[in-house]
């Protein structure tokens, strides 16, 4: 799965734009599958994508057209997809968003991710060995009924805390 | 099919409300590029020369480059454009940040405003949705608290937003604009322009997505560039400090103004540099779109925190008024930040005070009784807040240097640093001959991002000598070659405004010339863009901006620095003892352009 380290994150966005670009030769935040959530007030950028979950949500398609590859990556297929949306509502942190019709999620490049090489900061990495080991049951009843981009803002806080007050007890002494 | 560009040009009148979405010419777009070069030949073809800045007809131009928002690196930029208020001639200014991206993907090139709003309003772009909306419940608010009532109003929080603070609500003549909070668009006074217009902010949520002519081409090119930049040699000083860096830089080369410009080397500079922020306070880089270098930061101390500062905000409340306390220098920033005020030209009427208290010009009760000695954080605090609210001396204060040194007289605008109304940045001249050239002749006031002719800091002899047959060019205290010099990196600065992209990588890092960027150029937008072009669009910007400039009364008497940079010698450091000869500079440079004595250019074609 793809690792995120907020404290090295400068909320770039090259994730996005290289994500955007290799898989449809475009640049538009919308078609990116990893999506850098940037809460200014707090200084906090978090790349959120799929964290390959233990739960494996969004494989309830109810068209059968999502399942899981030998990577653990999210495969969707075109041909079964209707565009319904499900997926999009079942995911707890946004990391599945629709964009045309499309459903979006990461599917770590074949296992060579872009977005991690295009990270200059080392804050996105690749662990290929680790998958299916984290669970986002709590974010599941925190997150219900919201838009992907509020579910990201939501995991986004929740993750980058520890980190936060780490600064802050650093340089408020 | 337009590639690269977004396809749109948006204008919209606020006192009728009419907005109307016109295509993007690309014949047009040949001749000018986008950014800078797109909203300087508007104001050229559109603006009537004699308009008052703060009055409705004044135009308020933004302009995104044709290849920001794609795969190239650092090319985050936005211009925006107006005559200005602060200086009454050519305005402009650009910041980084996350929205012209935005404004690309929203389907624009170019937004432009013209009219007064009844009421307070912001404008809000999603695509084909344009709407003029009410602010009237955000007015008084300051940027980071309308940043936030706008994403939370739109349910969204990446929706990207330009706004202005109290201090463009009071129409300061030197207020900002700001994006992302903290990226400001500074100089010029566009957040008193935003501010005439009734115009708080301006939100733009974009949902398309951008393409480019030759993608293949296009990745190749642009990794080309983002590996150039890992491989700089800067490059890790440049991730660490940033512009912070040169705190220390120039004070090792002697040309740190400290207490405003009466030295060039600080004591304290250890208290207040680049290196001591990034220990203490910094937490993390901070970006622009798509940079790989990371050269902001993220700062927090007890009282403050924010991303910056930079280089002239750091140095402007730092030794440039001759305070010593960092920490005091970011709150500062963050109170300047969400105020919305221009930290060079407000540090400048603050060291102009100081000096002329410290000459006995000026005393106490010319200033409310304002005790203005050097580094005098209570009454540069006290200060600064009457200056956003216009209260008592601030009023005059808020006019900028120039009105505020007249007002007073008695010798003392001798002592106003501004070039063509604008207060002059944080470098002293006297030791750094091409800036001081560039800061006399750049179309928009006493400023170096119109020329950054950082190579004379290179010492790169051999190469100044392949380049120019001139090796004094890469002396810093040289004078001879300067002007060839300028006048080079005149137009490459005008290249990267024309692109939106950062001038430290197309100038001080030297990475982006006009063949590479004819090549970018072509194969994002598809346009034949050949190098001969692109130069004679630069060529035909420079001169357009010349005789706009001309229109609004400049002439060869303003191509000038103060007194003090031509005739009082440094008097300690490496620069010691050496003066600006700054009109037999000029003097080469209108021969170089093709000018007249009078610097007016001379039709050729």
């Amino acid at each position: 799965m793809i690792r995120v380290d907020p404290s090295k994150c400068s909320g770039c966005v090259r994730c996005e734009v290289n994500c955007s670009f290799f898989h449809t030769g475009m640049v538009g935040r919308r078609s990116a599958r990893i999506r850098v959530v940037k809460i200014e007030e707090i200084g906090i950028d978090f790349p959120v994508v799929c964290q390959q979950c233990v739960e494996r949500y969004c494989t309830k398609c109810p068209e059968h057209a999502i399942e899981v590859g030998p990577l653990g990556q999210i495969i969707i297929s075109p041909t079964l997809c209707v565009s319904c949306g499900t997926c999009e509502t079942l995911c707890p942190i946004g990391a599945i968003e629709l964009y045309e019709d499309i459903p979006y999620v990461c599917d770590l490049c074949g296992g060579d991710p872009r977005c991690v090489k295009a990270c200059t900061l080392g804050a996105i990495y690749y662990e290929p060995d680790a998958h299916g080991q984290i669970s986002l049951r709590s974010f599941k009843a925190k997150t219900k009924k919201m838009s992907p981009g509020q579910k990201r803002l939501i995991f986004a806080l929740e993750s980058s805390r520890p980190l936060r007050e780490k600064w802050v007890s650093a340089r408020r002494k | 099919m337009l590639y690269g560009y977004s396809g749109h040009i948006l204008r919209v009148d606020l006192e009728s409300g009419r907005i109307v979405r016109e295509k993007t010419d690309p014949q047009y777009m040949l001749k000018v590029i986008g950014g800078r070069g797109l909203n300087s030949m508007r104001m050229y073809e559109e603006l009537d020369r004699h308009v008052d800045p703060l009055s409705p007809e004044n135009m308020l131009l933004l302009a995104v480059g044709p290849l920001t928002g794609t795969l190239l690196s650092s090319s985050a930029y936005t211009t925006i454009s107006g005559k200005s208020p602060l200086t009454g001639i050519l305005g402009d200014s650009a910041a980084g940040g996350y929205f012209g991206p935005e404004l690309k993907l929203a389907g624009y090139d170019q937004v432009i405003i013209t009219g007064r709003a009844d009421k307070p309003c912001y404008l809000l772009i999603t695509n084909d949705n344009v709407e003029i909306r009410n602010a009237s419940h955000l007015w008084g608010k300051d940027i980071w608290q309308t940043t936030a009532a706008i994403r939370k109003e739109l349910g969204d929080i990446a929706v990207q937003v330009a706004a202005i603070g109290p201090a463009g609500e009071n129409l300061v003549k030197f207020a900002t604009v700001a994006c992302n909070n903290s990226r400001m668009f500074g100089r010029t006074g566009m957040g008193c322009l935003f501010g005439s217009k009734n115009l708080k902010a301006i939100a733009v949520r974009g949902k398309g997505r951008l393409r480019v002519a030759d993608t293949l081409k296009y990745a190749k090119l642009c990794n080309q560039l983002d590996q150039r930049i890992l491989e700089h040699p800067e490059y890790d000083k440049r991730n660490a400090l940033g512009s912070t860096q040169l705190i220390t830089a120039l004070n090792n080369i002697g040309i740190l103004p400290t207490n405003h410009f009466q030295k060039g080397i600080c004591d304290y500079v250890d208290k207040i540099s680049g290196e001591t922020l990034a220990k203490k306070y910094k937490v993390k880089n901070k970006s622009c779109f798509n940079c790989n270098i990371h050269c902001s930061r993220y700062f927090i101390t007890k009282e403050a925190e924010g991303e910056g500062p930079e280089f002239e905000t750091l140095c402007s409340y730092t030794s440039r008024l001759g305070n010593k306390d960092l920490k005091f220098a970011l709150k500062i920033t963050s109170y300047l930040n969400r105020m919305g005020v221009d930290s060079l030209s407000s540090g400048e009427t603050m060291g102009w005070a100081m000096e002329c208290i410290q000459r006995g010009l000026l005393s106490k009760e010319d200033f409310d009784g304002l005790d203005l000695r050097w580094g005098n954080k209570k009454a540069i605090e006290k200060l600064l807040d009457m200056i956003v609210h216009r209260r008592g001396i601030g009023d005059a204060f808020a006019e900028g240097t120039r009105s505020l040194a007249q007002r007073f007289g008695k010798g003392t605008e001798k002592y106003a640093f501004h070039i063509k109304g604008l207060d002059m940045i944080c470098g002293d001249p006297r030791g750094i001959k091409a800036f001081g050239l560039t800061y006399a002749i750049a179309s928009r006031g006493g400023d170096h991002l119109r020329a950054e002719p950082f190579f004379e800091l290179t010492q790169r002899f051999d190469e100044a000598e392949r380049r120019w047959g001139i090796r004094e060019i890469a002396d810093r205290l040289a004078v001879k070659g300067k002007a060839v010099l300028v006048e080079y990196t005149e137009r490459l600065a005008l290249l990267t405004d024309c692109m939106t992209m950062c001038k430290n990588i197309g100038l001080s890092m030297a990475l982006m010339h006009p063949e590479f960027a004819s090549q970018l150029l072509t194969a994002g937008t598809g346009l034949r863009f050949t190098p001969e072009r692109v130069n004679d669009a630069l060529n035909n910007v420079i001169e357009k901006e010349r005789l706009i400039n001309i229109d609004f009364g400049i002439d060869p008497s303003q191509d000038i620095l103060l007194h003090r940079f031509v005739h009082e010698p440094l008097k300690e450091g490496p620069s010691k003892g050496h003066v600006v000869p700054i009109q037999q500079m000029v003097k080469e440079y209108y021969k170089l352009k093709g000018w007249d004595e009078r610097g007016i250019p001379q039709r050729k074609r």
